[in-house]
């Protein structure tokens, strides 16, 4: 029987060591990121929170999940503004707050592209470094080696940098922009040369998990000590159009023996000693930048509005509702058939993302066909 | 023993109906979560189980193939359990065993025995044992899953059994609770079971085309209320693990009845 996690912990040794490291200099923080499983087994969550306080992106890719919340969108497509009130820096340091109450230390700054975001830094404060965890998401655009420098020098820990194609052309393609891919390599050394955690972040369409150019990513990252999150391809923002990109179980499976050999892995791979299959809403929620919550990135679907509704509140929404708080081994948004089909029917035509609690998610929601 | 009107006991796919249990059960399911149907060789099972779990095992291939075909057709017979066979029904064969410790008879003998046959069957895949330091000393026998009876059992001789996952999304109070409806020759199955089962069938979780269920051992308790241990599918391979269930049910947590042979 294989097994490569420490005996104590269920830590690999990889884990273990940064957790040791981050002990070091954040204990506050380490000390609750340490407390997660035994939350588990109490039935409490520790979700990540991604936060998208802006949408501003200098790219527009071919499988944005955001599109539809940029005000590009609202004003190409709808010829309206969005009116909706944003979040400002006073809301995420009570959501900090909030989620500190519960036990919670993730933060992912996300948009958007965050290093477009003149109040970065401010954000970075409000989320406070020494209480939470602090990843930031980016296209790698703007991450040269002073950036890098400066973002460990004000509490981020981490950085998940996109790269789509370990082939230029096909890279700068899919990101419609070109010079985006030497961009990513150039930020690839400055994250690392500036001591922060760094992983790739890929985007993995249908048939993509057994090209050569996949292997050679996850050898690529091997050889450089990086690990490769592989987000599965969803059906939701401009993905709408082009369904060919969602992906099936063989491909979800491969890369699962993909796992074996390289530092692969998905939403859905254990991590940290944990095992809970999609994380919507027991691993991850994001705010949007008009307080609403939703529980993973790509359903557009609100569990409820941080000024309306205490977090806690919102999280125990979530995990009452049958499609979300229940344990499962797949991606709930990529690869249940039936939910992709709710999902669609129910956005279609809609100018205003998420949609509301009610209107998307409510209590009354049955896995069952009505 | 009281009356028990079994008529609207399973399903046409073999599941158990969860009736009115108190405890958290989905009424009815969109059948997301499936195991596989694997095709079922006795002789083969036999095989498998005398190299892997019990090379001493002194029922014959014959018998064994017997013995369970007799437990079929009582099955097959009873207009109340008849459809149970149209899902996944298992045989299995246990060695005698004076059990002190269910952890640990199950960490010494039947996880390195599944693992062998998994190997064996699955060449290219593996199992993974991921519970933290083993089951010694953690496992005991549930009270009311009447798993008793299989320790009894093992305690007098070699056992010949079914395993089949029928209770389909039921919190584990619940598949408690609707055990208790049905006839006495059915337990609720544990760790020995269980894994002698997917040690015969290797493959019964392995799926292509959809996910398959989640097991639990629920015949056994873990050393934690709220938390026990199951086999799960990841990606072709087969794990072992504990998580916290906290009594509740879950389109992807399934339990499993077992009958077993007269002695």
């Amino acid at each position: 029987m294989s097994c490569t996690r420490e005996a104590d912990s269920g830590l690999t040794a990889g884990e273990a060591a940064k957790r040791n490291d981050l002990a070091t200099r954040k204990p506050y923080v380490a000390a609750k990121l340490a407390r997660i499983t035994e939350m588990e087994e109490r039935g409490e969550i520790s979700p990540i929170i991604r936060v998208e306080k802006s949408y501003l992106c200098n790219f527009q890719c071919t499988h944005c999940s955001a599109e539809y919340y940029m005000d590009r969108h609202f004003k190409k497509v709808f010829k309206i503004a969005d009116e909706r009130r944003k979040i400002d820096l006073d809301d995420i340091r009570e959501l900090s707050r909030q989620a500190d109450e519960l036990g919670l230390a993730r933060f992912v700054i996300t948009g958007g592209e965050p290093l477009v975001m003149k109040d970065f830094d401010a954000v970075v404060e409000a989320i406070d470094p020494d209480r939470h965890y602090i990843i930031t998401d980016t296209n790698g655009w703007f991450l040269d080696a002073a950036r890098a420098r400066h973002l460990k020098s004000i509490g981020v820990e981490k950085v998940q940098l996109s790269l789509d194609s370990m082939v230029e052309a096909e890279h700068d393609a899919f990101r419609n922009k070109k010079g985006s891919y030497k961009r990513v390599m150039r930020a690839i050394d400055a994250a690392l040369e500036a001591g922060l955690n760094l992983i790739l972040s890929t985007v993995l369409v249908k048939g993509r998990a057994s090209t050569a150019e996949f292997r050679e990513m996850c050898r690529f990252c091997a050889e450089r000590g990086i690990g490769l999150y592989v987000s599965y391809a969803k059906p939701t923002g401009s993905c709408t159009e082009h369904p060919e990109f969602v992906i099936d179980k063989q491909d979800a499976d491969l890369v699962r023996e993909l796992e074996k050999q390289y530092p692969v892995f998905t939403h859905m791979t254990p991590s940290y000693g944990s095992f809970k299959g999609c994380i919507t809403v027991k691993g991850i929620i994001t705010v949007t930048s008009t307080g609403e919550v939703t529980p993973c990135p790509y359903i557009d679907f609100s569990l409820g509005n941080l000024r309306e509704t205490p977090l806690a509140e919102i999280l125990a929404r979530g995990m009452r509702n049958p499609w979300l708080g229940p344990h499962r081994p797949d991606c709930l948004i990529g690869e249940d058939p039936q939910f992709i089909r709710i999902h669609t029917e129910k956005t279609r035509g809609a100018t205003h993302l998420p949609l509301r609690w009610g209107e998307g998610f409510s209590d009354q929601d049955s896995l069952l066909e009505a | 023993m009281p009356h028990v009107d079994t008529a609207e006991l399973f399903d046409e796919h073999g599941r158990c109906l969860p009736g009115r249990t108190s405890a958290p059960a989905h009424a009815r399911s969109r059948r997301y979560f499936r195991c596989n149907m694997p095709t079922i060789d006795d002789g083969e099972i036999h095989r498998r189980i005398r190299r892997h779990l019990a090379p001493s095992l002194r029922i014959r291939e014959d018998e064994f193939c017997d013995r369970v075909e007799h437990l079929r057709a009582g099955l097959r017979d009873d207009p109340a359990t008849r459809n149970l066979l149209a899902g996944p029904v298992l045989p299995f064969a246990l060695p005698q065993l004076q059990v002190e410790d269910i952890g640990e008879s199950f960490d010494a003998r039947f996880l390195p025995a599944l693992d062998a046959a998994y190997r064996a069957a699955l060449t290219d895949y593996e199992f993974v044992d991921h519970s933290l330091g083993g089951t010694a000393g953690k496992l005991s026998v549930r009270p009311g899953s009447r798993h008793q009876s299989l320790l009894a059992a093992l305690a007098r001789g070699e056992v010949v059994g079914l395993y089949m996952p029928c209770l389909s999304e039921y919190s584990l109070p619940a598949a408690v609770e609707r055990l208790a409806a049905l006839p006495e020759r059915f337990l609720l199955s544990g760790a020995f079971d269980t894994a002698a089962a997917l040690i015969g069938t290797p493959d019964l979780l392995l799926r292509e085309d959809g996910y398959p269920p989640l097991l639990w051992i629920s015949g056994v308790a873990g050393e934690k209320p709220g938390v026990d241990y199951h086999f799960e599918a990841y990606g072709y391979n087969l794990t072992f693990n504990r998580r916290a269930h906290l009594d509740q049910a879950a389109e992807y947590w399934w339990h499993g009845l077992t009958i077993l042979a007269a002695d």
